[in-house]
């Protein structure tokens, strides 16, 4: 369908459009007029995705500028998904005889889009990296140019090469299609992707190249300033942007970057003999200063610098550790230094200032080379011709580690902690170097890109982010679904059938009668649900303790006579092989329950849609681990600096993740499912409030304070009601034609949407 | 973000649920509270505020506001598909019954299993009645197994007394849909090929409790043509969805008691046949056998029992104790003449009159079968004239009369009188 928004012709690819699509779409124009950022806050399978996509391509081809797209998503599958619905976005586009000129592709790893015979079957990341780098660094080439005998290079890279100038013809790349284009032409997939990405009309990636420094520079630093920068499924942006700048040394990490120390000496000293020239050029190139990037082209860059690049310094690098020999001496001993530290038996908690302090009283190391760090260990790598990168990752660290630790004082804290529990005899010291400051990894995006959207199911309450990560939005609403039968049933249960309260609360979360109370609500479940049952509870300490009590009391025994049970472990492997077997119990009526964790792998982006997820019965609310040193970090800081209180923060924390997992369920409006939250301050305001409106508005007086037996009966009844035949009756309410659109914005009467504009109040 | 007082008010699911209810089955119960859902007590359930509808007409009186009541519910029951298309007039049903601990819920009163049983028995009699040609067969799982407690046969007692036996009826351990699913079809793969296969299903269980893929067995029961229906007690579940939808049959979870009578009786007028199958409608040999009193007991064919009463065969002259059935030795199709024009009518239904709008000028005043009068233009209560016009003859005829003619007489008297 075709419609106007304002003077803005938008290219829809379905016949109808739900009206919070609708809305969606004019809020999100709203803001690209004003060049502003936006924050939204879309309830999950709305069609969430094609809504963004077809504005912005509507908006992108209709203005003369056309503004790239950057749509930044979390994983891989939603990438792929993000890409598919391009793709048939603009084959629709075509259909109504929009032919333009369009580049529209993903960004992966090379892990997914190698396609060398040999590296393609490397499982981990890091080693595919460093293979590829082995055989298309310029050195290795240059060698192999000039005859060094059996340097083996990778074919595809090289057709690239010969290639020239961006090889893709104009059309919409799933990352299957980049490998099937790769595999026809010989190109290697990656760099094709990497080089195209500035042609590119719209770029579909991970969160990673915009916001981690280290990846950030190579691949989004050509990106124009009126780009439209999208971060999809945002609800923990804040984590992504801390992780992104914090670093964890330990004993092994230490270990390693000596040995890697080592064996640079030697090297040097190899080359010293054969090529002293080399390390003299570098020395000359280094009093320079640092910044002649051009030299260095992208595919050599081996450690992108750590730190944001406003905080890159310009100057020549500091004579002490010009030369390679001195470099080397001065690593050794900052590493040495480090091991000193991690020595100590008890607990430290020091801000930069005073570690760089402490750090020059015994070392005499001047904070300023160790700025440099990152940068002079790449050029050294670089000079030297290191092939084996693997073995240098840990001094990599290390090194990345002096230079963040030097560069910023404020909003970082290091903690070190010589044991892994308050139980554990044994001392394994871990060094955290912790970013507390969401906004700093950020905050350039903001400042570089006009507009900036952040969407999400779950962004509630929405005047957190603004908060945390420092920035203005022009926009933020949260739309709520329309539906023609309420298909979801919020239910929050207070106490058992018994009467007893039920809570995680730590002081009663190991009392045998909520423990009981809990295990009784997951049988009658059970027995009421059809198929899949969800359950999530706030850790996995949690849950293996609440298991095993369970399985004492008979309790296991009893719901496994009406499901199986799965349980979601910390190990990858084995939590897909429990899902699979989960889905497949599901599909064949024997019905199943997944026993998972609210933070875990299942919480987020796998969904339970339709059979596989009739009930997410979450027990008890999945705070933050607050003894948490780094937490309580975080919490003191967003206090100090952002006037956020330490229990509002954890409060919203938690019911973003609660949200999070409730949402699983629906997917779409012909699913339907039940959320059930098992915990008595659910039924609190403070608590109820910081869910999404979507799931709040559901939420009545009747289901709010509820036995168990109440609600088994109340959801009896529900799932007797959505059984029924449902007539899809939608059109004209919670699906538009294009009339009802022109309807609606003649006669604009009842918004779907409560909007929250802080631009317009103020 | 808090909630202004003037906002519209979220929909509240409960109103919902009550609409659902009034469409889905007949009148919701005065009493209210009698015929609630759901495993808890009465007032858990939300309210029906049955009284809301009712006001009292000038007089002060009730009576016009009950019988506008019973009128809009016979209203709903007179449309029916009326599309002329092939049905099997021939058909074999198996009812799979779901004998697990899941049916003594009582949250249908008074327990799952006694309202399936009790409905049951009206079902089989009105089947019979209305597909006097078809077969029936009963089979009840339990404990992981399947048992057949009837076979297929053509006589409504053996069944009813079946099902009377408590033997057969006692609930306990899971049902298995696979072990259930591979007696039926392998009891209607002998069932000639005119005839349809149907199995029908009422389950009150959300698992089942299989030795195999059950979707091996629902692949085979959709190139058997089985044609599988279910009605569910509880909830909807994927594989048993899947198995009605995939061989053509319907799913259906009921609401409350009334629900599941109205969805169990669906079944009863015989489905139209599946395209595919039916080969270009070919002849069957059928014989009417001749009914016969011994003054001396003689053996049967059919259980080798000494009886007085019979049917010869008209081809093999051997006796059979009832109609309709194949003949053991020969096996003609054995029917008598009243069954074949009884099954005629779904071959041929009725028409479904047309309420008239308004009263047509020069019309008569009463109504052609029953000769009692319309009501008065004047007096006409909700909008109806209370005519209902056959579309072929335009003879006009009461409510009563139309249900009458739809359900029972399946002829209509006006166009008969044209003749």
């Amino acid at each position: 369908m075709k419609f106007f928004i304002d003077d803005l012709p938008v290219i829809f690819p379905y016949d109808y459009i739900y009206p919070e699509q609708y809305a969606y779409m004019v809020d999100l124009k709203k803001s690209l007029d004003a060049r502003g950022h936006c924050m939204l806050e879309m309830p999950s399978g709305t069609g969430k995705t094609i809504s963004l996509l077809s504005l912005i391509i509507s908006y992108q081809q209709f203005h003369p500028d056309k503004r790239k797209l950057v749509y930044c998503s979390r994983t891989v599958p939603e990438i792929d998904k993000a890409l598919a619905e391009l793709k048939r976005l603009m084959a629709f586009r075509a259909q109504q005889g929009e032919t333009i000129d369009f580049l529209g592709l993903g960004l992966t790893s090379r892990r997914n889009l190698c396609l060398h015979p040999e590296v393609s079957k490397e499982k981990k990341g890091k080693v595919v990296d460093a293979k590829c780098r082995d055989m298309t660094a310029s050195w290795i080439r240059g060698k192999a140019q000039a005859g060094h005998g059996d340097i083996e290079l990778c074919n595809y890279y090289e057709r690239l090469e010969a290639a020239g100038d961006l090889p893709l013809p104009s059309g919409v790349y799933t990352l299957d299609d980049l490998r099937a284009y790769g595999r026809e032409n010989q190109y290697c997939p990656y760099y094709m992707a990497r080089r195209a990405l500035r042609a590119a009309d719209v770029i579909i990636y991970s969160y990673h190249y915009m916001l981690d420094p280290k990846v950030a520079d190579l691949v989004s630093k050509e990106l124009s300033r009126d780009a439209i920068v999208v971060f999809d499924e945002a609800h923990n942006i804040d984590n992504v942007c801390i992780e992104a700048l914090s670093i964890d040394l330990m004993r092994p990490t230490l270990e390693a970057s000596t040995r890697s120390v080592n064996l640079l000496e030697q090297k040097v000293r190899a080359v010293k003999e054969k090529d002293a020239e080399a390390l003299r050029t570098e020395y000359a190139r280094l009093v320079e200063g640092l910044r002649e990037v051009s030299a260095a082209r992208d595919e050599n860059a081996i450690l992108a610098n750590p730190v944001l690049p406003d905080d890159i310094l310009t100057e020549a690098v500091p004579g002490n550790i010009r030369k390679a020999e001195h470099f080397i001496a001065f690593l050794r001993r900052f590493i040495e230094y480090l091991k000193t530290r991690l020595r100590v038996m008890h607990v430290v908690a020091e801000t930069p200032v005073s570690f760089i302090q402490h750090l020059r009283d015994i070392t005499f190391i001047d904070s300023k080379p160790l700025r440099f760090c990152a940068e002079r260990l790449n050029s050294l790598i670089r000079t030297l011709e290191l092939n084996d990168l693997e073995e240098l990752t840990s001094l990599q660290k290390v090194a990345s580690f002096a230079t963040l630790v030097s560069t910023y004082d404020k909003g970082f804290l290091l903690i070190l902690e010589p044991f892994e529990s308050d139980a554990a005899t044994v001392p394994n010291p871990v060094l955290h170097f912790t970013c507390l400051d969401a906004s700093l990894a950020i905050q350039p995006v903001f400042q570089r890109f006009s507009s900036v959207v952040i969407t999400s199911g779950t962004l509630s309450p929405l005047s957190m982010y603004p908060k945390m990560l420092r920035f203005e939005p022009v926009i933020q609403s949260s739309f709520t679904m329309t539906l023609t039968r309420t298909c979801f049933l919020p239910l929050v249960i207070t106490k058992g059938s018994d009467q007893v309260a039920v809570s995680s609360k730590f002081e009663v979360r190991n009392d045998r009668a909520v423990v009981r109370n809990f295990g009784n609500m997951l049988v009658e479940f059970a027995k009421a649900v059809p198929d899949g049952i969800v359950a999530f509870f706030p850790s996995y300490l949690y849950m293996e303790a609440i298991v095993a009590m369970w399985n004492e009391m008979g309790i296991l025994k009893e719901a496994w006579r009406h499901k199986l049970i799965f349980v979601e472990t910390p190990d990858a492997a084995e939590t897909s092989l429990a899902l699979e077997n989960y889905r497949l119990a599901c599909d064949n009526g024997r019905g199943a329950i997944l026993l998972s964790v609210a933070r875990g792998k299942v919480s987020e982006g796998i969904d339970f849609d339709h059979n596989y997820g009739r009930a997410v019965i979450m027990f008890g609310i999945p705070y933050q681990y607050t003894e948490s040193r780094i937490l309580k970090a975080r919490l003191e800081f967003l206090r100090e600096r952002y006037q956020i209180r330490e229990n509002d923060f954890l409060t919203f924390d938690a019911m973003r993740h609660a949200a999070q997992c409730v949402g699983r369920v629906l997917r779409g409006k012909s699913d339907y499912g039940l959320m059930v939250f098992a915990d008595k301050r659910y039924s609190r305001k403070d608590k109820r409030d910081k869910l999404p409106q979507w799931i709040g508005q559901y939420m009545t007086d009747a289901t709010l304070n509820l036995s168990t037996d109440m609600a088994t009966s109340i959801t009896r009844k529900f799932l007797r009601t959505m059984a029924q035949p449902f007539d899809g009756s939608q059109i004209h309410t919670s699906l538009w034609s294009v009339e009802d659109i022109v309807q609606h914005q003649k006669n604009p009467v009842a918004q779907p949407v409560s909007a929250d504009h802080p631009a317009a109040k103020a | 973000m808090s909630k202004a007082p003037g906002n519209a008010k979220p929909p509240q699911p409960t109103e919902e649920f009550i609409d659902i209810d009034d469409t889905g089955e007949g009148e919701p119960e005065v009493g209210g509270i009698a015929g609630s859902a759901g495993g808890g007590y009465a007032w858990e359930e939300e309210y029906k505020r049955s009284w809301d509808g009712i006001r009292e007409d000038e007089g002060g009186s009730l009576t016009s506001m009950v019988a506008n009541l019973q009128q809009q519910k016979k209203r709903r029951r007179r449309l029916r598909d009326t599309a002329s298309v092939q049905r099997g007039i021939i058909r074999h049903v198996i009812i799979i019954l779901d004998m697990s601990s899941a049916m003594l819920d009582k949250d249908l009163r008074p327990s799952r299993l006694e309202l399936v049983l009790s409905n049951l028995e009206a079902y089989i009699a009105e089947y019979f009645d209305q597909n006097p040609l078809s077969q029936l067969g009963i089979i009840v799982t339990r404990d992981g197994k399947a048992e057949k407690i009837t076979e297929l046969g053509g006589n409504p007692m053996d069944h009813i007394r079946a099902l009377k036996n408590k033997r057969h009826t006692n609930a306990r351990g899971e049902p298995s849909l696979q072990n259930a699913l591979e007696i039926a079809m392998n009891t209607l793969g002998h069932a000639p090929a005119h005839g349809t296969r149907e199995i029908q299903l009422v389950f009150g269980s959300l698992t089942s409790c299989d030795p195999g893929n059950i979707q091996l067995t629902i692949k085979a029961a959709v190139t058997k043509h089985m044609r599988c229906s279910m009605v569910h007690l509880a909830a909807e579940v994927r594989v048993f969805r899947e198995l009605c939808t995939t061989t053509g049959g319907t799913f259906n979870v009921v609401m409350n008691e009334a629900h599941f009578k109205d969805l169990l009786f669906e079944s009863i007028p015989p489905p139209p046949l599946h395209s595919g199958r039916t080969k270009a409608s070919d002849l069957i040999q059928m014989g009417f056998p001749k009914k016969i009193v011994d003054r001396i007991p003689t053996i049967c064919v059919c259980h080798n029992k000494p009886v007085v009463g019979g049917y010869v065969c008209p081809r093999c002259k051997c006796k059979v104790c009832e109609l309709p059935t194949d003949c053991p030795i020969c096996n003609l199709t054995l029917v008598s003449s009243p069954h074949l024009a009884r099954s005629y009518h779904h071959i041929f239904p009725v028409p479904n009159f047309k309420e008239l709008e308004s009263t047509p000028p020069r019309s008569s005043y009463s109504c052609f079968a029953c000769l009692r009068s319309f009501p008065h233009p004047n007096t006409l209560i909700d909008n109806s004239t209370g005519r209902y016009a056959c579309p072929k003859c335009s003879h006009q005829f009461c409510i009563d009369c139309d249900l009458f003619i739809h359900e029972i007489l399946r002829n209509c008297p006006g166009c008969s009188a044209l003749i």
